[in-house]
C-alpha cells in the first residue's frame, strides 16, 4: 500500500473488529451464563430431591422395612433419579438401595462391600462436618454434590437423629439435557448493524478523522450496548424461570413424599416445610422460597439484582476492551505497533523463548504471591478462590503494626516477643551485616596470604579452601548442627576437655545465633576469598614496587593501592553476599531451626514457619512481599550509593 | 494413549496373582539404629508370610519427613503406609487426600488391642485415621540413691524434696522442664484442664489458672531449679543434684551409667483432689494414605504391625512401648521395668491434642509460661492474654463463607 493509509478504512476495519470483539465475547459470556444458570439449576433440583428423601427416611425410621419401602415408593415416582441408597453409619449398613446391581443376594439390608468403602467414608465425612459446622469449626460442605459424565450428579446428605448424623443419603440423578444456546440472530444484528450505520455516515463524513472515530465510537456504542441489554434482559427472564421451575419442582417434591410416606402409612405430622428443602453446600436454606415452597418475591429480586449487578458489571469490562481496540486501530496505534513487530521481527523471535519462561517462571508466581498477601488464605481456605478470602490490606497491618517487641518482666529483665517483625528484623539485619563482615575480612586476609609471592603449594591451598563452598550447603548446616550438639557434638567435646561442662548451644538465642554465625562464616568467606583473590592478581606489581621505592609501608601500600583496586571487585560481591545472606534459609532452618522458641528466625524462615506450621498462607505471602520491598530498596540504595563512589 | 510400562507390569501382576495379594507396598518412616532394624523385621516377617507381597521400607530424616508428606502425598507420588506423631494429624486431614479413614476396615478384635487412650489420639472428628503404633509420655525418673520409695502424692514429693533440696550446693528435690507447657501440661491435666473444649480453645479455663497457682507454689518452695532447661535437668540428674525428674523415655539414654535409677508413676495431686497427673501422650501412627493404590493390602500391613508379634519386635528390640496392650502380656515385655513403667503410667495419660490449631497454641502457651514462672505476669492475666490470641489466631483460620 503506497501512500498514507485511509482514516476511514481504519476506522471501518477498527470498527469490524471491535465489534466483533464485543459482541462475540458478550455473546460467549451470556452462552457461558447460561450453562451455569443451567448447570446450577440441576444441582439445586437435585439437592431439593435428596433433601426430601433424607426427610423421607427421617420420618420413616431411618433404617428397617418401613424406610426402604418408603425409598422404594419415593424412586417410583422419580424418573431424573436413576439411583437412591441410604446408609446407615452405625453397623456400615447399606438399609436401602434402588441401584440395578443391588438387587437379588446383593439387596439391601446388608453390610456395605469392600469396594463400597467411599460410600461409608461419605457418611463418616459429613457426620464430622455437621459436627464440625456445629462447633464453630472451619466451614465444611454438609452436602456433597460429584458431577457425574454426562452432566449427571451425585449428591449426598446426612441422615440425623436428635441433631446427631447417624446415616446418610445418597441419589444419583439421571443425565440432563445440556442448556441451548443463545439465538445467534441478535448477535449477528447487533455486529453488522453498526458497520452499515457506519458505512452510511462515513461516507457523508469523507476523510476528517476527529468526526470519523466520533462516528465509529458511537456506532460501536449502539451496537455492544444493545446486545448488552438484550443479553441482561435474557440473563434476568431466564433467572425468573428457573426460579419457577424449581418451585415447581420444589411442590411435586413435596407430593411425592407425601405420598411415600402414605404408601407406608405414616401420617404428615408435623406439616412438610418443603422451602427449606432448597439449600445451600451448608445445609442452610437459601430463603429464596417461603417455607411452603412457593417463590419469595422479596428475595429473589434482591438476589437477581445482585447477579445483574455482576453481569452488568463483566458486559461493562468487554465494552471498554472493544472501545480500546476500535481506537487503538482507529487512530493507528495498532499499525505503529505492528510496524516495529515487523521491523524487528528477529529481535522478537529470539526473545520469545525466554519472555514465556519469565512469564511462566518468574512474574505468574510474583504476581499470585502478591495477590495471595491480600488474602486470608490458609488451611482451611486454600481450596477457594481469592477473591473470596480477599481481607485488603490487613495481613500488612498486622505484621507492620504490631510494635510489641518487649516488655519488662517484674524482676526488670526484658521478655521479647520472638514472633514480632521487628525481632525478626533486628535479627536478620544483625545476621547480614555480621555474616558478611566476616566473610569478607576472613576471605580478604586468607586471599592476601595465598597472594604471597613464591608461595608454595598455592594451587592446593586454594583448592582446600575453596572446598567449603562447593560443598552443598545443606550438608555443611547438618555437619555443622551435628558438631554443637549439646552431648554428641565436638565442639562441647572439645570444651569438656578443657574442663568445662560444655554449652547447650541451642538453649539461649545469643548461643543459638553463634552456632548460625559460625556456620554460615564458614560457607561464606571461599567465595569472598575467591574474588579477592581475582582481584589481587590483577594489580599491576610495578604499583608496589613504584610506592615501594617512594618508602611507603606495607600498610599504606594496603591502603593506597589493594583496597582501590579491589574495589570493583568487592562492592559487586558485597551486594551480592547481602542479598544472599539476608535470604540464606538452609543455614538458620537447619542449624538452629529458630531454636529457642523462635528467637534466632530470620525473616525468611519466619515466613517459611508462618506458612507451612501455622497454615496462614497469605500472612506468609504478605510477609515474603515485605521481605522483597526491603531487598528492592536495599538494591535501589546501593545502586546509587556504588554509582555515586564509581564517578568519583 | 499408551498405558505406562509400571500400569502393565501392575496389570500383569494382578492378573498372574489375583487381586488381594500381589502388592508392593512402601513404607515411610523417620527410624534410625536399632528402631530401624526392629522396623525393618517385623516388616520382612509380614511379607514371609504373604507371598507376592514385597514391603519396602524407606528411611526419610526426621527434619524433612512431615514436609515432605505434605508435599508427596495428595499428589499421588507418596508410600502407601507411613508413621508418624498424631501433632500433625489433623492439618492433614483438614487438607486432604492425605490419610485414608480406616472406619470401615476397624472390627471390635483390632479397636480392642489397643491401649484406649493411644486410639484415641488417632481419632479425629469421630473418625479413626490411623493405627496407632506406639506411645511416648512423660514418668516420674528418681534416684535411687536418693529416694527409697516413690512419692504417691504431691504432698509426700513437696516433702520429700523439700527435705532432698539444698539450694546453697545446688541440690534440688525435683527437677523438670516446668516452662514448657508440655512438662506442665501434666499437672495442668490433673485439674481437669484443657487447651481445646469442643474444638473451641479455652487455654484460660480456671483449672489451667489453678495448675499454674500450683507450680508457682512449687517455684516458691524452692524445691526445683530456676530456669530449668533439658541440659541443666540431665547435669543435675546425672550428678546426684535432682533427686527426681519428670521426664520421658527420651531421657533414659542422657542418664549417666553409674546413676541407679527407678522408674514410678506421676503422683497424684492434693490439690486436684487426688486426682493424679496426666502427662500429654504423643502416640506415633501408621497412616494408609488416600492415594494409595493398595489400601486393602495397606491396611493389612498396618494390621499386622501393630499386632502381637511385630509388637513385640518392636518393644524388645526397637525399644518401643507398643500401643497393643497384649504385647505387655509378654513375659519379657513384661519384665523389662522401663516398657512396664511407661505402660503403667500409659493408664493416666491422655493424648495430645491432634487439632490442626494446636500448632497455633505453642508459641502463646510458651510465652505463658515464661512470663508467668518469672512472675512477669499473674496466671489469669497470661492466660487471657494468651487465649485472646489463639482466639484470634483460630478464628483467622475459620473464617466462616
Amino acid at each position: 500500500m503506497a501512500g498514507r493509509p485511509s482514516h476511514r478504512l481504519r476506522f471501518g476495519v477498527g470498527l469490524a473488529l471491535a465489534a466483533g470483539l464485543g459482541v462475540g465475547v458478550s455473546y460467549l459470556l451470556l452462552a457461558a451464563e447460561r450453562r451455569q444458570a443451567a448447570a446450577a439449576g440441576e444441582e439445586r433440583r437435585a439437592v431439593v430431591a435428596t433433601q426430601a428423601l433424607a426427610e423421607l427416611v427421617e420420618r420413616a425410621g431411618r433404617r428397617g422395612e418401613p424406610a426402604r419401602r418408603a425409598v422404594g415408593a419415593w424412586q417410583a415416582g422419580h424418573d431424573r433419579v436413576r439411583v437412591a441408597r441410604v446408609v446407615a453409619l452405625e453397623g456400615i449398613s447399606l438399609e436401602a438401595s434402588t441401584a440395578p446391581e443391588d438387587q437379588g443376594d446383593k439387596a439391601a439390608p446388608r453390610r456395605l462391600a469392600r469396594d463400597e468403602k467411599a460410600l461409608y467414608d461419605q457418611g463418616q465425612r459429613l457426620r464430622a462436618a455437621v459436627a464440625a459446622n456445629k462447633e464453630g469449626g472451619a466451614p465444611k460442605a454438609e452436602i456433597e454434590a460429584q458431577p457425574l459424565t454426562g452432566g449427571a450428579l451425585r449428591l449426598a446428605t446426612p441422615v440425623l437423629e436428635e441433631g446427631a448424623v447417624t446415616g446418610m443419603v445418597q441419589i444419583e440423578s439421571t443425565p440432563s439435557e445440556p442448556a441451548p444456546r443463545p439465538p445467534l440472530f441478535p448477535a449477528i444484528l447487533a455486529f453488522l448493524g453498526p458497520l452499515v450505520l457506519f458505512g452510511l455516515v462515513s461516507a457523508v463524513l469523507g476523510q476528517r478523522r476527529l468526526p470519523l472515530a466520533f462516528a465509529a465510537a458511537a456506532c460501536l456504542a449502539l451496537g455492544v450496548g444493545a446486545y448488552a441489554l438484550h443479553s441482561l434482559a435474557a440473563v434476568s427472564s431466564g433467572r425468573a424461570l428457573a426460579q419457577q421451575a424449581l418451585a415447581q419442582s420444589v411442590q411435586a417434591e413435596a407430593g411425592a413424599v407425601r405420598a411415600a410416606l402414605s404408601a407406608v402409612g405414616l401420617h404428615e405430622a408435623p406439616p412438610l416445610r418443603p422451602g427449606t428443602w432448597d439449600a445451600d453446600a451448608y445445609r442452610r436454606p437459601r430463603g429464596l422460597l417461603g417455607p411452603d415452597g412457593k417463590v419469595d418475591e422479596a428475595a429473589g429480586a434482591s438476589e437477581a439484582a445482585a447477579a445483574r449487578g455482576q453481569a452488568e458489571r463483566a458486559l461493562w469490562g468487554v465494552a471498554i476492551l472493544a472501545m480500546a481496540l476500535l481506537l487503538l486501530v482507529g487512530l493507528g496505534g495498532f499499525q505503529k505497533l505492528a510496524a516495529t513487530l515487523v521491523a524487528n521481527r528477529q529481535a522478537y523471535f529470539y526473545v520469545i523463548p525466554a519472555m514465556v519462561g519469565m512469564l511462566v517462571l518468574v512474574f505468574f508466581p510474583f504476581i499470585y504471591g502478591i495477590a495471595l498477601s491480600f488474602t486470608d488464605s490458609n488451611l482451611y481456605t486454600i481450596n477457594q478462590p481469592l477473591t473470596d478470602t480477599w481481607i485488603g490490606l490487613r495481613n500488612y497491618g498486622d505484621i507492620l503494626g504490631d510494635f510489641g517487641v518487649a516488655r519488662r518482666a517484674a524482676d526488670g529483665s526484658l521478655i521479647f516477643n520472638y514472633l514480632n517483625f521487628y525481632w525478626t528484623l533486628a535479627v536478620t539485619v544483625l545476621w547480614t551485616v555480621s555474616n558478611v563482615t566476616i566473610g569478607v575480612s576472613v576471605g580478604l586476609l586468607l586471599a592476601l596470604i595465598l597472594n604471597t609471592p613464591g608461595l608454595a603449594a598455592r594451587p592446593l591451598y586454594r583448592v582446600l579452601l575453596i572446598l567449603p563452598w562447593a560443598v552443598p550447603n545443606y550438608i555443611t548446616a547438618l555437619i555443622w548442627k551435628g558438631m554443637f550438639h549439646r552431648q554428641f557434638g565436638v565442639v562441647n567435646h572439645v570444651l569438656r576437655l578443657l574442663g568445662s561442662q560444655g554449652i547447650s548451644w541451642f538453649d539461649t538465642p545469643a548461643t543459638s545465633f553463634l552456632t548460625a554465625l559460625a556456620t554460615n562464616g564458614w560457607l561464606s568467606f571461599s567465595f569472598m576469598m575467591v574474588v579477592s583473590l581475582g582481584g589481587l592478581q590483577s594489580i599491576p606489581a610495578e604499583l608496589y614496587e613504584a610506592a615501594r621505592v617512594d618508602g611507603a609501608s606495607r600498610w599504606q601500600r594496603f591502603k593506597a593501592i589493594t583496597l582501590p583496586s579491589l574495589k570493583p571487585a568487592l562492592v559487586p560481591a558485597v551486594i551480592l553476599s547481602v542479598v544472599w545472606t539476608f535470604n540464606m534459609f538452609n543455614v538458620i532452618y537447619l542449624v538452629t531451626a529458630g531454636e529457642p522458641g523462635n528467637s534466632t528466625e530470620i525473616l525468611i524462615t519466619q515466613a517459611y514457619k508462618f506458612a507451612f506450621e501455622r497454615y496462614r498462607y497469605g500472612y506468609a505471602a504478605a510477609y515474603s512481599t515485605i521481605i522483597f520491598g526491603i531487598l528492592l530498596a536495599y538494591s535501589a540504595i546501593q545502586n546509587k550509593l556504588s554509582r555515586a563512589t564509581e564517578a568519583a | 494413549m499408551k498405558p505406562s510400562r509400571p500400569a502393565l507390569t501392575l496389570l500383569a501382576a494382578l492378573a498372574l496373582a489375583g487381586p488381594a495379594q500381589a502388592a508392593e507396598l512402601t513404607v515411610w518412616h523417620a527410624y534410625r539404629a536399632e528402631e530401624k532394624a526392629a522396623f525393618e523385621k517385623a516388616c520382612a516377617q509380614y511379607a514371609a508370610g504373604k507371598p507376592g507381597t514385597t514391603v519396602t521400607t524407606l528411611a526419610v530424616p526426621y527434619d524433612a519427613f512431615a514436609d515432605k508428606i505434605t508435599a508427596a502425598v495428595p499428589r499421588g507420588k507418596g508410600p502407601d503406609v507411613f508413621i508418624f506423631g498424631q501433632d500433625r494429624l489433623g492439618g492433614w486431614i483438614e487438607a486432604g487426600n492425605t490419610v485414608e479413614p480406616l472406619d470401615f476396615f476397624l472390627d471390635e478384635g483390632v479397636k480392642g488391642r489397643f491401649i484406649p487412650t493411644t486410639l484415641q489420639a488417632m481419632t479425629y472428628r469421630g473418625t479413626v485415621y490411623g493405627l496407632p503404633f506406639n506411645y511416648k509420655e512423660i514418668t516420674l525418673i528418681y534416684n535411687k540413691k536418693l529416694v527409697s520409695a516413690p512419692p504417691k502424692t504431691t504432698g509426700e514429693l513437696v516433702a520429700l524434696a523439700k527435705k532432698l533440696t539444698d539450694k546453697k550446693a545446688g541440690r534440688f528435690g525435683l527437677a523438670y522442664a516446668y516452662s514448657d507447657y508440655y512438662y506442665h501440661a501434666a499437672l495442668q491435666n490433673a485439674f481437669g484442664g484443657r487447651v481445646f473444649d469442643e474444638g473451641k480453645p479455652v487455654l484460660n479455663a480456671p483449672e489451667n489458672v489453678k495448675a499454674l497457682d500450683l507450680l508457682l507454689k512449687w517455684i516458691d518452695a524452692g524445691i526445683v531449679p530456676a530456669e530449668p532447661s533439658t541440659a541443666l535437668i540431665t547435669s543435675l540428674f546425672n550428678e546426684g543434684k535432682a533427686a527426681m525428674v519428670f521426664n520421658g523415655p527420651w531421657f533414659l539414654g542422657e542418664i549417666a551409667k553409674e546413676v541407679d535409677y527407678g522408674l514410678a508413676r506421676l503422683p497424684t495431686v492434693d490439690e486436684a483432689g487426688g486426682k493424679p497427673m496426666r502427662p500429654w501422650m504423643t502416640v506415633e501412627g501408621l497412616y494408609v494414605t488416600a492415594p494409595s493404590k493398595n489400601k486393602e493390602a495397606a491396611y493389612d500391613l498396618v494390621k499386622y504391625l501393630t499386632d502381637v508379634p511385630a509388637a513385640t519386635v518392636m518393644a524388645l528390640e526397637g525399644r518401643q512401648t507398643p500401643s497393643n496392650k497384649k504385647a505387655y502380656d509378654d513375659p519379657r515385655v513384661a519384665g523389662d521395668r522401663v516398657l512396664s513403667a511407661f505402660r503403667a503410667q500409659a493408664e493416666t495419660a491422655l493424648p495430645m491434642p491432634n487439632l490442626p490449631e494446636m500448632s497455633m497454641v505453642w508459641s502463646p502457651a510458651t510465652t505463658v509460661m515464661n512470663t508467668v514462672t518469672r512472675k512477669a505476669a499473674t496466671p489469669q492475666g497470661a492466660l487471657d492474654k494468651a487465649q485472646a490470641q489463639v482466639v484470634k489466631e483460630v478464628a483467622g483460620l475459620r473464617k466462616r463463607p
